[in-house]
């Protein structure tokens, strides 16, 4: 049986330290923002988890993109002002740093926030189409996605939008993506997405991440369908200081080995940590670990 | 040169007015002292008596930029601008660490010298117990220092000032705001070479035209930081100086000028430039300078 892995939807809680940056400043030398990558990857390593990310301690995950893709910039809320283009890598160097940290054994997932939530998430002053403005979010990030896969174990894309309100270009919009990609997939769409499973199963992705924990009675919508995909089971609620037991989450586990049989290739929390606080996020990390090992077909 | 479609702030500290449009007022200048060491009060004595009457001949106002870097000087430097600048003058105090700069604005308010000062600064450093002593003895005005660690071009400026950049919970002007700070510079803040230094030079108008409020940086520190001007050691001095006229040339209020050792070479080249961009400016967008300007005093 090839193995469950415990891992992460992205992002982690690491406190910045504003004013050490500041003094950088004051006295002109360079600023590097490694130290806060290596206390989100050094949690998630110290927790056991085996697919671990950088953490996206630089931004939210939005803000990642829009803050180096040509066209946007950042005001109240990102603004798109011109054609989206990628004209540098956007996450590949901090990839190659998180490389350098992990023991071995260990795997990297590469991050990337998707075309749809993007363009639901910027104010459009340029394009005033949004399936065109999705789609060049697309193509940059196809761009990103190219470059990344030789560094990472698995490419991830975060699309919580699609709970909202999915297009009905949302296939062509990730394919857009993941074609032609040498690494595994994940499709991550957090918030309840009971409503859109057939279109989510539509994807070809290797892996569908849902929160599960928050959204239980998605166990009975998927219980529908047949279909190709892994599963990622989001198993300890990422917008709850409440840290799951370890017996807990196992039971929650063990609801979804019941009900994907042996789809699950991941379990995860239900979506990024980074508004916990640090030793809660730390916490749920362990005893998701500590649940997962529990589990004796595993 | 140029002029801005949106209204620009003129604030007043003391009688010594800073903003506008360009070619308006003439370019305030700031003189540092007390950088290093124990502070030389006879020396200093010497440059802001020089800086007055600099400030006289050519209209720059200057401002003393006083450096505290040790609570032990404090009560010292106080008394120092108590005793040495003229009745009234407004002077900056430029700290770097946050308990140090609480001490000073208690200090500031029991010497009842708060209406005078312009507090240098608050940036994304900012502590609660700041902001707190902040609200508890308001100084006049504050210097805001747009400085954004993810993004050092203009738009990452911009964002520090109005939202934080995620490293605050609000931007640094709201911040100023909920203080009950109502006059407040930018600082579009000045980085070393090869981290956009240009940077801080080109937000000067993208500051001006989004906020209105007076701007300006310490373009100094970037040629502080050039180290290979050491081969051109004659050159150096002339660079620093002369980095300062990008200022007014791209529409600022206030230039961080660096020593005030500094003092004698500075006012006149601001002074020539502020000329320059006036001449131009009233001309073609007919902004009248005023009447201590260096244009109206030399011609």
């Amino acid at each position: 049986m090839k193995k469950v892995k415990t891992t992460v939807i992205g992002s982690y809680p690491v406190q910045i330290n504003n004013m050490e940056l500041m003094k950088k400043y004051f006295n002109q030398t360079e600023i590097s923002w490694e130290k806060y990558i290596k206390k989100a990857v050094e949690d998630m390593v110290n927790a056991g988890i085996d697919l671990i990310s950088d953490g996206q301690t630089r931004d939210p995950f939005v803000n990642i993109f829009f803050r180096k893709l040509k066209g946007c910039r950042i005001r109240d809320r990102a603004e798109v002002i011109d054609k989206i283009e990628h004209v540098e890598p956007i996450t590949v160097e901090d990839q190659k740093y998180v490389k350098t940290l992990l023991p071995p054994g260990k795997e990297l997932i590469g991050l990337l926030t998707g075309p749809y939530t993007l363009t639901k998430t910027c104010v459009d002053l340029f394009y005033n189409d949004e399936k065109q403005l999705a789609f060049d979010f697309a193509d940059a990030l196809r761009k990103e996605a190219k470059i990344l896969q030789k560094h990472v174990h698995m490419i991830g894309i975060d699309e919580p939008f699609f709970s909202i309100s999915i297009p009905e270009y949302a296939r062509e919009l990730i394919v857009k993506i993941i074609k032609g990609l040498s690494c595994p997939t994940r499709l991550h769409v957090c918030g309840d997405v009971s409503n859109i499973v057939p279109k989510l199963l539509e994807i070809p992705v290797d892996v569908l991440s849902h929160e599960f924990k928050a959204s239980p009675h998605l166990f009975n919508v998927f219980k529908d369908y047949s279909f190709k995909q892994h599963i990622c089971l989001g198993s300890v609620r990422s917008d709850d200081t409440r840290v799951e037991t370890a017996e807990e989450i196992k039971t929650h586990i063990e609801k979804g080995i019941e009900t994907f049989n042996g789809r699950i290739s991941q379990i995860s929390p239900d979506c990024g940590l980074r508004l916990l606080p640090r030793n809660v996020a730390f916490q749920k990390l362990k005893n998701l670990v500590k649940a997962k090992e529990a589990i004796t077909i595993w | 040169m140029f002029s801005f479609t949106k209204e620009q702030k003129t604030l007043e500290i003391s009688g010594v007015k800073i903003g506008g449009q360009p070619g308006m007022y003439p370019t305030v200048l700031f003189g540092g002292l007390f950088f290093k060491g124990e502070p030389d009060f006879e020396n200093a004595k010497k440059h802001i008596q020089n800086m007055l009457s600099l400030s006289k001949k050519t209209g720059n106002p200057g401002i003393p930029d006083f450096f505290i870097r040790r609570e032990e000087h404090l009560e010292s430097i106080i008394d120092f601008i108590e005793e040495n600048l003229p009745t009234g003058y407004p002077f900056s105090i430029d700290i770097i660490e946050p308990s140090l700069k609480i001490i000073a604005l208690e200090t500031l308010h029991k010497r009842k010298l708060l209406h005078r000062t312009i507090y240098n600064s608050i940036h994304i450093g900012v502590t609660d117990e700041e902001r707190e002593a902040l609200q508890k003895h308001t100084p006049e005005m504050a210097i805001l220092v747009a400085f954004n660690p993810k993004d050092k071009s203009s738009d990452g400026k911009i964002e520090v000032l109005s939202n934080g950049a995620n490293l605050l919970d609000k931007g640094l002007i709201d911040i100023s705001k909920e203080v009950g700070v109502k006059k407040t510079l930018v600082d579009t803040a000045a980085l070393a070479p090869g981290e956009n230094s240009g940077a801080s030079i080109a937000a000067i108008p993208v500051v001006k035209e989004e906020y209105g409020l007076p701007t300006g940086c310490a373009i100094h520190n970037v040629v502080e930081k050039s180290t290979w001007l050491n081969e051109f050691k004659t050159a150096r001095k002339t660079v620093d100086v002369s980095s300062n006229i990008n200022i007014p040339l791209y529409g600022g209020d206030f230039a961080i000028y660096g020593p005030i050792e500094n003092t004698d070479l500075v006012f006149p080249v601001i002074a020539w430039q502020d000329i320059l961009v006036s001449e131009y400016t009233e001309n073609y967008f007919g902004v009248s300078p005023v009447d201590y300007h260096p244009r109206r005093k030399f011609f």
